[in-house]
């Protein structure tokens, strides 16, 4: 299994599920900026579930070395990279700040994904998991830098499945809304629209077994994308959201 | 949106509830960042003692402390950090044969709040509490630094940590030992007393078994007093076990738990109802003797199977009220104490009693010290203070002490005997009431 964003407590969380429920991996590829937080977690792993794994650093910012990464022979891939952005003084025009949120969550990941991705096809198996955001289904005045890349990290994944459905490889969308974690922690989340990390990765684990296409983690987000996306754009523009 | 780490924060009881700062964080670096931040700081780790000893100005949460670290598996030695919580230790120790060596009543407390409170089980008086069995533990100190504590470094500070309730700093992660079992299951008796001198009997013919506890029907009055059922018990071994337990004796079933989905309203625990409940409670149990066998969870957390069960109290919140009598004049306390509740009609769902065996002197902040042990829930209600105040002068007349970890309104002179652990740094709302209430 390769992980990229491996201190993301979903990702995290994700592989405790696995585990737990008897999946057994010859070995993780824990890839990581930080690798304090992950030796902490494969540490962990090996302790709970005797788990092999490894932490490869990535900083998806600077150049990658792809030949690195030759040898891993997984056929799972979770990818749980992302980055908010936190409020700048300059706000929406500090373009470091953008380039970072986009590089991060778009431009800079696709290749990755994609190297993996040839990986798998020229296997003819193998699974990707993507971690996407309701923040992309529609551009709000709050987060629309991060929500665009998103938009565009969706476009790419459902493509992607589709060009690799028939060279059987399968990809996987996943929508999640609010969730607890640290890149939320201290906002004022309405807890029914909140998920934790492990109800997070229960839902994704079911769905990566059932092999399905997009999922929502809690399912009223369904319901509130819904409405958001039908909005017409005459009243949208004028919310405060 | 800037981030506001301001929020409500209770703990099992419901009461107090207060609004302060609480944070999580992983890494030392920004735990020691949040602790010099701030001039006031209190550890938490699952909130399960009842009242106020995990509340304060600022509240670090171990919640993301929440890793393991190493597990000897020959030895039975396992390291984790602080947050970790005591199911997900039985979650791996048991289906390697190991079990804690000291479980209080709930298994969904933290490695931290075990030490801080130094729990007790249904052992101690063959076993000892939990910190016999913890070999070191790191612990972020007033500046910020780690220091290593075990009984041969920094001793001082080790065996002030134990029952130290969070005053002396930050614990990080833990060693400790675990015991071998070789089945998930306990052979238990269970024997139902009719009065207070048949169940302090029993509880004395039971010395040399490992586990002893006794339910109280706590409205009983007159004869009746002490009507009870005791309940004691041993790890089973593999031989023992009847043939369907056999096959995978290390490994339970998972159970459905049911949660509880809101705050039950006022009327719902009333006198009638904790009647009902302790009467059927005992009249379950027909036979004056019971023997079977029945797996850990059972056994040691029934509470546990039902999730959030601290709601059936309603929004007020409830307290637990757990003294200690010393032996000597403890079955003379003991009935006092009973017929005050009896006589309040202020009755407790839930009554449990317990012999303690010798203290170590060595964790001289940890509460138990030879003698019996009470704990009852009351529902928060105005005529609770009253009560408390009546059952607190029983106790101190008998020289006894209340239990911090689940004390939230016990006179001082009752919950002071923390030593060593005076600090401007971590300091806890209890901490706070206790020195200033001088009563
Ligand atoms: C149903 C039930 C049954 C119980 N049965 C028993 C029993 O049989 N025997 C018994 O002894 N207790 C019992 N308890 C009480 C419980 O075991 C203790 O209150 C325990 O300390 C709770 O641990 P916690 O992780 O929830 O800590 P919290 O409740 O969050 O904190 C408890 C104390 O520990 C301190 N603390 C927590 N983590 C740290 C840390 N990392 N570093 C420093 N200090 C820390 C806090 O400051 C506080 O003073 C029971 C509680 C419940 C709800």
């Amino acid at each position: 299994m390769i992980v990229l964003g491996s201190t993301s407590e979903v990702a995290q969380a994700f592989v405790e599920k696995a585990l737990r429920e008897g999946e057994r991996f010859e070995r993780i590829y824990l890839f990581t900026s930080n690798k304090e937080t992950t030796e902490r977690f494969a540490r962990h792993i090996d302790v709970k579930f005797l788990q092999e794994s490894e932490i490869i650093e990535l900083d998806l910012t600077k150049e990658i070395n792809y030949q690195n990464f030759d040898y891993i022979t997984s056929s799972l891939l979770f990818c749980a990279t992302g980055y908010l952005g936190e409020g700048t003084d300059e706000g929406l025009y500090d373009n470091k700040n953008t380039q970072r949120i986009i590089d991060i969550n778009y431009s800079k990941l696709v290749p990755i994904i994609n190297y993996f991705a040839q990986k798998f096809e020229s296997r003819r198996s193998g699974t990707i998991i993507g971690l996407s955001s309701v923040a992309g289904e529609r551009g709000r005045q709050s987060n629309f830098i991060y929500g665009s890349a998103k938009a565009a990290f969706t476009a790419y994944l459902s493509g992607l499945r589709n060009y690799l459905f028939d060279k059987k490889v399968h990809v996987m969308t996943v929508k999640p809304g609010f969730m607890a974690t640290k890149m939320t922690e201290g906002l004022p989340l309405n807890p029914k629209l909140t998920a934790t990390p492990k109800q997070a990765a229960d839902c994704i684990y079911n769905a990566f077994k059932k092999q399905k296409n997009v999922t929502y983690v809690l399912p009223i987000w369904g319901v509130i994308m819904m409405i958001i996306r039908n909005i017409p754009e005459f009243i949208f523009k004028k919310l405060k959201l | 949106m800037k981030p506001n780490f301001i929020q409500k924060v209770t703990n099992w009881g419901n009461f107090p509830i207060v609004e302060k700062e609480m944070r999580s964080e992983d890494s030392f670096r920004k735990i020691k960042e949040f602790v010099l931040d701030h001039n006031e700081v209190i550890a938490r780790g699952n909130g399960r003692c009842y009242g106020d000893a995990s509340l304060g100005e600022n509240i670090f949460s171990t919640k993301k402390l929440n890793k393991f670290i190493s597990f000897d598996r020959l030895n039975g030695v396992i390291e984790c950090e602080s947050g970790v919580l005591l199911s997900e230790v039985l979650e791996i120790s048991v289906p390697q044969g190991y079990f804690l060596y000291v479980t209080p009543g709930t298994k969904f407390i933290s490695v931290g709040g075990a030490i801080a409170s130094d729990v007790h089980g249904k052992n101690h008086h063959a076993e000892g509490c939990f910190s016999e069995y913890v070999l070191e533990f790191k612990l972020m100190v007033e500046n910020g630094e780690i220091i290593i504590c075990s009984r041969q470094e920094n001793s001082e500070k080790f065996w002030a940590t134990i029952g130290g309730m969070g005053l002396t700093g930050i614990i990080l992660s833990a060693k400790f030992k675990l015991k071998n079992i070789e089945t998930a299951y306990i052979r238990q008796e269970s024997i139902k007393a009719e009065n207070l001198d048949e169940i302090f009997r029993l509880f004395d013919e039971s010395e040399s078994w490992t586990y002893t506890v006794a339910w109280i029907d706590c409205l009983q009055k007159g004869k009746n007093i002490g009507r009870s059922i005791l309940m004691r018990g041993e790890h089973a071994f593999r031989y023992e076990l009847p043939e369907n337990k056999n096959k995978n004796p290390l490994v339970l079933k998972k159970k459905f738990s049911p949660t509880v989905p809101f705050y039950f309203p006022g009327f719902v625990l009333n006198a009638l109802t904790v009647r009902l409940f302790n009467f059927l409670y005992y009249k379950k149990q027909s036979k004056k003797e019971v023997k079977n066998f029945t797996d850990y969870e059972t056994f040691f957390y029934p509470l546990d199977v039902v999730n959030d069960w601290n709601k059936i109290y309603g929004k007020s919140g409830f307290i637990q009220y757990q003294m200690v009598i010393p032996k000597e004049t403890g079955k003379g306390g003991m009935k006092k104490i009973l017929e005050t509740i009896a006589n309040s009609g202020n009755g407790s769902f839930l009554a449990v009693l317990k012999l303690f065996g010798k203290d170590n002197p060595e964790a001289y902040n940890s509460f138990p010290v030879e003698g019996y042990t009470l704990a009852l829930d009351f529902k928060v209600n105005s005529k609770l203070k009253k009560l408390i105040d009546q059952l607190d002068e029983i106790v101190e007349a008998f020289g006894g002490r209340i239990y911090l970890t689940k004390d939230s309104m016990s006179r001082s002179s009752l919950t002071n005997y923390l030593t060593n652990v005076q600090s401007s740094k971590f300091v806890s709302l209890q901490h706070k009431r206790i020195l200033n209430n001088t009563k």
